[in-house]
């Protein structure tokens, strides 16, 4: 982090050109709309497709990280017997475009759990072939809350490079060696009027954002409380939450043909923590909600001193049935332990 | 009117007649609604009703038998009762059903015209089509849990002795387990489009079940949740059946 690159700045036609430049070379990985369906990250074929708008994808960038069924090895056969044959590690050098700051920052909470005491080959390896680009937003949606969790639109924490959209010029933040590889001698540097421009744009983005969030400190007191069972009656007990959620990262061992899988799990659903004997230790959505909301909120950070939430709000966004859970935390009952 | 509403809630507790009334309630941020769970008269201040009210609550009948519930139903809960009525996953003494009317956006001039669509592609082309919109499947199962017909206590797809589709998210484990969805709705699926409204990732799910509804209607002159006295399509038989293997 103390390395200091220079900002960029750059047109829109130049922008497309450098994308395209990349195509060549590396698999391009770039935000696509799809018309009545939403923005999704796909791998992109022509730099035209890429989705420059104020939209978000409605999956993070997550998964190319950590995999929805990553496969860690596989049982087969020869002369001699059956053996395991470990899955081998992807070697293709990889850019991803379009990441926005709450999900850059994401990456950074599950490098604390990937890569940290315990050492996750996928997942490192996949940080390690991926240089992230990211977009700045400036159109914040009304569910998002990224500066109520220490985060901001603006922040380049976990990327390469962040690009900033100003008028019809782009103003590129180099914040690594891999974002200069791409960005270091595209467009010019800032002259001293556009840094001024940029510094009262960031201003702009951080305060386009209205919704402010308090979580309160030692949740643990309402853990007993039966708020619970009320906050979460209306859950519908599906994977939308977790599974579209930057930082969620429970996962489940599969076994099939032949390979062992390590496929996402979510703790909304109803067979999370059950047991091959029946019993589950998290029986109703009552103890499965609050989970969700204890690890985010209370366990991670007791563990790792941050919130295991980046304010992106995807979970309230595509709720089917509108659950907040910045708004069920913020009101947990702390004065009723029970 | 949201007073003779409320009013109405209140009259089920203040009769012990209800353990639990569903409703609506508005959501944090001021504008949507999200589903209420009502368990006292306080509660039923929190009522709404308005176009924003756009789930259908039977789908929480499932995770409350044994319960005497009550229901704020607009005509799509009413129709998802009545197939669980004739299905006899409830009594219909143990349920309070409060109809009310929604504002409809007018009625398409053909419901079936996607279909139509679908229905003019090749095999060929209907697989892309659909391998396309099933590719996108995150496999978050909201399709299932959010419709009042998927009520199995052990899914299909959460069984891992045997596993009988894949679980990981693949084209092949997302093709069967939608397709699978589909057919278990077969003449019992009244519609509601609960399944496309829930899907984060917008695959047309309603109309993979509009293309079985039609057939159902076509085939038998069959409308799921139509009436509670009729016997459900698939779990019964005509002796005038046109054809052999029945008899």
């Amino acid at each position: 982090m103390s390395k200091k690159f220079m900002e960029r700045i750059i047109g829109r036609e130049e922008l497309i050109r450098v994308i395209e430049g990349l195509l060549g070379n590396f698999q391009v990985v770039g935000p696509r709309e799809l018309p009545g369906k939403g923005v999704f990250y796909q791998p992109m074929k022509n730099a035209r497709d890429i989705y420059l708008g104020g939209g978000f994808t409605i999956e993070p960038v997550k998964k190319f990280f950590l995999s929805p069924s990553e496969c860690f090895f596989e049982q087969k056969r020869n002369e001699s017997g059956e053996f395991l044959e470990e899955a081998p590690l992807a070697g293709d050098k990889r850019i991803i475009i379009g990441a926005r700051s709450c999900e850059a920052r994401g990456l950074t909470l599950l490098d604390k759990v990937f890569d940290s005491d315990y050492k996750d080959s996928f997942y490192i390896n996949n940080r390690k072939r991926t240089t992230l680009i990211g977009i700045s937003c400036d159109s914040p949606d009304k569910d998002c809350f990224c500066t109520s969790m220490g985060g901001s639109p603006t922040e380049g924490r976990g990327m390469d490079a962040l690009i900033f959209e100003i008028g019809d010029q782009f103003i590129i933040e180099v914040i690594s060696d891999k974002g200069s590889d791409i960005f270091g001698s595209a467009g010019s540097e800032l002259n001293e009027e556009q840094k001024k421009l940029w510094e009262s744009d960031k201003k702009k983005r951080k305060e386009a954002l209205s919704r402010k969030v308090a979580v309160p400190d030692g949740l643990d007191k309402a853990f007993g409380s039966p708020y619970w069972e009320r906050a979460s009656s209306a859950c519908l007990s599906c994977g939308v939450c977790t599974y579209l959620c930057p930082t969620c990262h429970c996962f489940d061992l599969v076994d099939e043909e032949r390979k062992r899988l390590r496929c996402y799990d979510g703790c909304a659903f109803a067979d999370f923590t059950l047991h091959a004997s029946g019993e589950n230790p998290r029986p109703t959505k009552k103890e499965r909600y609050r989970q969700r909301a204890y690890h985010k909120f209370d366990y991670f950070k007791k563990n790792f001193g941050e919130n295991l939430c980046v304010g992106c709000g995807r979970c309230i966004r595509h709720c089917p049935v509108k659950i907040d859970i910045a708004d069920i935390v913020a009101n947990a009952p702390l004065d009723k332990e029970s | 009117m949201i007073e003779e509403l409320r009013n109405k809630v209140k009259e089920l507790f203040a009769s012990k007649r209800v353990d639990v009334v569903l409703g609506y309630q508005r959501a944090v941020d001021g504008v949507s609604a999200k589903p209420l769970f009502i368990y006292n008269q306080e509660d039923a201040e929190r009522l709404v009703w308005d176009s924003y009210c756009v789930y259908n609550l039977a789908c929480y009948l499932k995770e409350l038998a044994g319960k005497k519930v009550g229901i704020i139903a607009k005509a799509c809960d009413v129709k998802s009762i009545a197939v669980l009525l004739q299905e006899n996953q409830w009594k219909s003494q143990d349920l309070f059903v409060i109809e009310v009317e929604e504002v409809k956006p007018s009625a398409p001039a053909d419901k079936y015209e996607s279909v139509r669509k679908l229905e003019a592609k090749s095999a060929s082309e209907r697989l892309k089509f659909w391998e396309e919109e099933f590719s996108r499947c995150i496999r978050c199962y909201a399709c299932r849990q959010v419709c009042p017909m998927c009520y199995c206590p052990r899914c299909v797809a959460d069984q891992s002795m045997p596993a009988w589709f894949s679980r990981a998210n693949s084209l092949k484990g997302n093709l069967s387990w939608n397709v699978t969805r589909a057919m278990h709705l077969a003449g019992r699926c009244i519609d509601c489009g609960e399944c496309e409204r829930a899907c984060p990732v917008g695959i047309p799910l309603r109309d993979l079940n509009k293309k079985i509804e039609k057939d159902v209607k076509e085939l038998f002159n069959y409308e799921a949740g139509s009436s509670v006295e009729q016997k459900p399509l698939l779990s019964c038989f005509d002796k005038n059946d046109p054809t052999d293997f029945i008899k």
